[in-house]
Order: structure tokens, then sequence, then C-alpha cells
């Protein structure tokens, strides 16, 4: 995986700014990261526990938080919970492996994404850089209330837990890519989608920093759709134009 | 041969059995011994009387047509009576140890003929003096003296009155006979009823599935038994789940000061030297990976069976590694669905299709049905696995070192995980040598619809 992250992940980039709150009990990984980050022109406040986190968040105001599960006292989840019932600002988990990755990255504790330990510094701040850049892109289409669940025909797709249900009732496992996308078509369904339009929709959502031509994308997740009968096709080439995801949608908050 | 039936049940039926039949056949020896000997005395003391009577009557006769005429009368099937100027049994026969042993009964059964010239012999001993052999075979002949030098002549079967068995008698002993069997055996079976549930606990005993202790009844012998099992499995358990927390533990622990060296090598400036640490930071992770997976055998603690598309997952994995630019194909059914955990499923496949990439340059994935079961078979073009090896490969710490083996990381982890994955999804796998090139691995999981 290293040797595919290119250089160019190495340099300072454009819109490489923000405020970011680091919250982790190990002061030498807290001291590595904010080295890490400012590095790249990010301003890091970095606390060690959940009280000062509290704190600290009250007191200023921050792009980007950054949660290590593992907590002494308050638990990273139990912050990330707090924080998200009154604010929208992006969360990344720092988990252990053991933990349960589904569990740590939404349905909980509604974070944004999550990285596990030990991690990889560079796809560490790819994934902080996507989700800076999906909270800026979302402020300014500004979504008042988030859903947790759309439905389309039978299907079901949980935003929480980042699954998709068939109308057998079986989970159908989507890549981060394949989700992301597909999350775009459900916000956008019956309408028609350039492929540029796709590709900027769906590239502000993705963590995944190893991007595949649309089109590929767009037939994987075809194959994972259709079920049973062949001509039930949700995603409609529009020819010359782009995609369509033609099928009513209804989203629930509950 | 016989061969003794493996079971307690069957080896307790089987002496049960024995023991009853054998107290079925000496009981009944005895038992007819017993009858022979008062048949046989009884015979005797009517033998000696009607001798005695036969004599006095015929004694009485003085015709001698009238005394054959008697003589003839008093013949019945079990005492022919003859009367005749010459003895029967001849004068000079010499006696055998049988014929004195009737005599001397006889005599002490009627003193007055002891004192007379009886003649007793066996006519097969040689015993018979005149009249034809043949009329005669088997038979007792006893030849009394009357005072005029004439003789009643006696011939008697030897063998006894034939002898019915008695059939009310064995059929009442065979009822009871079964009846006691059958209670003997659903005793037993109840009996050894804990017996079974021990073993089939001991059998299925599993670090991973806390099953409840087993119930501690029935006799004494087996109550210890399942009491000493319940003692041991929660022993074992204790035992493997401390080392396993302090080797979780460690292991977990390891992981700050790796993403620490992680971060410190970002700051290093030879990026030569820091794609090795790198690569070295990556094989510890795995192997840190690998043996909290292998710790928690496979099993993601959060984990949970449902309902899942496996070939969805399949292609999601297969998708990523062509990404990757690996050569990986997904063939067969669109969908299937059965009952898993995404995360651990993940894992296995994961482990499977790398393991085809590493030994060999390509994996192929197929799927397909039967009634009960989803099959997945992954071939791979690599050298396939010595035949003395593809046993043991799945055991932990396994690593099977082939010529065409490139430096391959890992501690031998990765089969072991995917075996415990794929068994705790009741699924089955298999490792079997393709018959050109390759290995291939057979997948079974119960399907669901």
């Amino acid at each position: 995986m290293d040797e595919l992250l290119s250089d160019p992940a190495q340099e300072r980039r454009r819109d490489d700014y923000g405020h970011i709150l680091l919250v982790d009990d190990d002061a030498q990984l807290r001291l590595l990261v904010a080295r890490f980050l400012e590095r790249y022109g990010f301003i890091v406040t970095s606390v060690q526990d959940g009280t000062s986190a509290r704190e600290t968040l009250e007191r200023g105001t921050f792009d980007l938080v950054i949660l290590d599960v593992m907590l002494p006292g308050i638990t990273g989840i139990d912050i990330c919970r707090e924080l998200r019932a009154t604010s929208n600002l992006p969360i990344i988990m720092l988990t252990a492996r053991s933990d349960d990755v589904t569990r740590v990255a939404g349905l909980e504790g509604g974070a944004d994404d999550y990285v596990t330990k030990p991690f990889n510094p560079r796809e560490f701040l790819a994934r902080v850089r996507s989700l800076l850049r999906r909270a800026r892109l979302n402020t300014r289409t500004s979504r008042e209330t988030q859903p947790n669940r759309a439905t389309f025909g039978q299907w079901s797709l949980d935003f929480l837990r980042r699954e998709l249900i068939s109308p057998q009732g079986a989970l159908i496992d989507l890549s981060t890519g394949e989700y992301d996308l597909l999350v775009v078509f459900v916000e956008h369904a019956n309408k028609v989608l350039s492929r540029d339009a796709l590709m900027e929709l769906a590239k502000a959502r993705m963590s995944d920093p190893f991007d595949r031509t649309i089109d590929v994308q767009i037939s994987r997740l075809r194959k994972k759709l259709e079920l049973n009968d062949e001509r039930e096709q949700f995603i409609k080439t529009v020819r010359g134009t782009g995609y369509m995801f033609a099928m009513p949608v209804t989203f629930e908050s509950a | 041969m016989f061969r003794m039936p493996q079971t307690v049940l069957g080896r307790a039926g089987t002496v049960l059995l024995g023991a009853l039949m054998a107290l079925v056949i000496i009981g009944y020896w005895a038992f007819r011994q017993g009858i022979e000997d008062v048949a046989v005395s009884l015979r005797e003391r009517t033998l000696a009387e009607r001798l005695v009577s036969i004599q006095r009557t015929i004694q009485s006769i003085e015709s001698e047509d009238e005394r054959d005429r008697t003589a003839h009368g008093l013949s019945s099937t079990s005492l022919e009576v003859h009367w005749s100027k010459v003895s029967l049994v001849l004068g000079n026969a010499s006696p055998t140890t049988e014929s004195t042993a009737i005599e001397n009964r006889i005599g002490e059964l009627q003193p007055d003929l002891k004192k007379q010239r009886m003649r007793i012999g066996f006519a097969d001993d040689g015993a018979l003096g005149t009249g034809p052999t043949q009329a005669y075979a088997h038979m007792l002949l006893i030849s009394l003296p009357l005072n005029d030098g004439s003789w009643v002549n006696f011939a008697t079967p030897t063998v006894g009155t034939t002898y019915h068995l008695p059939y009310h008698i064995l059929l009442t002993t065979l009822v009871v006979g079964c009846g006691i069997a059958l209670v003997a055996m659903v005793l037993l079976h109840r009996v050894t009823q804990p017996l079974r549930v021990l073993a089939t606990a001991a059998e299925r005993f599993d670090l991973n599935s806390m099953d409840k202790p087993i119930a501690e009844h029935g006799p004494l012998e087996v109550r210890r038994a399942a009491h000493s099992f319940n003692m041991m499995s929660h022993r074992i358990r204790t035992l493997v789940s401390e080392r396993t927390q302090a080797l979780a533990a460690v292991s977990h622990d390891l992981r700050t000061p790796i993403t620490r060296l992680r971060l410190r090598t970002e700051l290093m400036d030879d990026p030569e030297l820091r794609a090795l640490i790198d690569q070295d930071l990556g094989d510890m992770t795995a192997m840190i990976d690998a043996t909290l997976d292998y710790l928690s055998a496979g099993a993601n603690p959060h984990g949970e069976f449902r309902k899942i598309d496996i070939v969805a997952l399949l292609s999601t994995i297969v998708n990523a590694e062509t990404d990757l630019g690996r050569n990986v194909e997904l063939v067969g059914l669109p969908h299937a669905l059965i009952v898993g955990d995404v995360v651990s499923l993940k894992r296995a496949f994961s482990n499977l299709i790398e393991n085809a990439l590493k030994f060999g340059t390509s994996a192929r994935l197929s799927v397909c049905e039967s009634e009960k079961m989803v099959q997945i078979v992954i071939a791979d073009d690599g050298p396939g696995i010595p035949a003395t090896d593809i046993e043991r490969v799945m055991e932990p710490f396994v690593r099977v070192e082939t010529s065409r083996n490139r430096s391959t990381g890992g501690v031998g982890l990765g089969l072991t995980i995917t075996r415990s994955i794929i068994l705790s999804h009741g699924g089955s796998i298999i490792l079997k040598n393709a018959e050109k090139q390759g290995l291939n691995v057979f997948i079974d999981m119960p399907i669901t619809r």
C-alpha cells in the first residue's frame, strides 16, 4: 500500500489548513501526530483525556476532531456521542483493530471515519484531508437534518452503519468507494449526473485514496445491486450525459 | 471370531444374556438330572416289584401253556415277559459294572430276589443266551428261575422312556428371560445416558464456546467423571484465557509504539531507509494482527451473525486486489446468501486470496451452490503444497517452504485463522493440489435463502 501513495501526498496542499483537536492519552503519540500534521500546515491542539477535551471544545472552534477510542475515564465514544448531539464537527476515531470497526465508525458514536492503530501516517493524512474537504463541501450545500436511512424499492441504505440491505434482508458488502458513490446517487435520485459531477461529489465523500474511474465503480455497484431480475436496473446510463439513479428514494431519520 | 460389542450397553447386555443363558442351561440340566434320578429310582422300584410279582404269578400256574400265555399277558411295552425252559441270560455271562449295579439295586429293593439265582445282563454286552439278537438289541435282560428249573425271562429297554422337552417350561423361561433382558437394557440405557452426555461434551469441548457445565447425575462413578470433566474444562478455560489475555495485552500494547515509530520515520530524511523501516513495521503489524486473530480464534468479539451476500463480499475483496494490479477473477453465481459475520469472513477470504497471490501469480474464485451448501473454490497457479504437508498446513505456526517460495512474511497463522472462521460458520475447508499445477481451496458453507 505504501509505495502506491505517490509523493505528492508528501507535499503541502492548498486546502491543508484548519484547526484540529487531537485527543489521545499517549503523550509521545500526541506530540508526533501534532508535529506530523503541523508540517502540512494544520494547527493542532492536543489534550490527553475526555475532560480536557470537553473544556477545550467549549473554548475554541475546531474544524476536525481526532479521538482515541481507549481513553481513561470518559471514552472516545462518549465524547463523540456528546459532540454529535450538538454539532456536525467531523470526527476521526483512532481504534485498535480488535475494536469493532463498525461500532466505532458510526453506530454508537457517530464518527465520520476511523483509523486503526498502528496507522500509516500518509494514509492518515489522506483521511484527514478527505474528511475536511467533505465537511467544507457539506457546509456549502448545508444539509440540515441528517437522515439515518434511505429506502428505495425494497432496498435500504443505513447511513449510520454504512450498510446496504437487499430485499431479501441480506447485507450487501460495499467497498468504501461503492458506498460513497451509492450515497451520492441516492441523494440525487432521479437527476442526471454527469461523470464530472459524480466524480466531484463522490470524491468529496471518498475516504479511499485510490480512485477508480467512475465507470468501473458504477459497473461494480450495478453488479451488486442487481438481484433476480436482470432488467431491474437502478442506475441508468443516460447516453452522452452521464448516469441517473432511477428509483424513488425515501429518507428516514428515525 | 466373537467380537465384544463396543458400547457399555452392548457389553453389559452380552454379559447379562450370557449369564441368563448359563443359568437357564444349568438350571434345566439340574432339573432334568433330578427328574431322571426320580424316574430311574421309580422305574427300578417298579421293575423290582414287577419282577417279584410276575415271578410269583407264573410260579403259581401249573400248566405250561397257561404259563406262557400269562407271561405274554403280563408283558407291557416297558417290560417283555416270556416263560421258557431255558434262561434268556447266559449263565456264564461275565457281569459288567452296570449289570452288577442294577443287580445290587434290585437286590436291595427286593431282598427275596437276591437269594435266587437271578441272572442279569445286557444284550449288547453279549449276555443273550437264546433268541434273536436283533429283537433284544439295547435291552436289559433278566432271568429269574422257577422252582421247577424253568425260567421267567424279562427284557426291558435300557433307554428310559422317551423324554419330551417340556415346551411350556422352555417357553416360560424364554419369556421371563426376554423380559429380564428388556428391563435390564432399558435400565442400562438410562444408567449409561450420563456417560454418553459426558462423551459428547468432551468431543464438543471448544475453548471458544462457553458451554454450560454438564449435569452431574447418575451412578457415583459417572457423577464423579462428570464432575471431574467440569472441573477440568473450567481449569483449561481459565488457564488458556489467562495466557491469551496476557499475549493479547502485549500484542495490543505494541500498537502504540509501532504507531509512534511510523510517525517518527516521517521525520527521517532518507526515503530509502524510511521505506525499509516502514516495511518492517508493516510486517510487525501483520504479525500482531495475525496473533490477535489467532488468539480470538478468528472470531470477531463484537461480530454479529447475519444474512449476507457472500458473492458481494468476495467481489469487494477481489475488486480491491484488482485495483492493486493483481490478477484475480471471480466467476460463478451472481449472488449467494449465507449467515455469517462480515468482518471475520472478509479476513478469512482475504487470507486465502493473499496466499494464492503470494505463492502463485493469479487467483481464480468460483462460486456455485448445491441444495444446502455454497461452494467457493479458490484456485491459484502456484506450486501447490507437498502432499506430506497438506494435512498440517492448517495447524498453527506451520509454514510450508517451497522452492518457489519468495520471502514470505507472517507467522504461519493465516490458514489456522481462516479455518477457525470457516468452521465457526458451520462450513468446511479442504486443500487439494490441482491436477496440473496450483492449489485448490474448497470452502463449503451452509446456504440460506
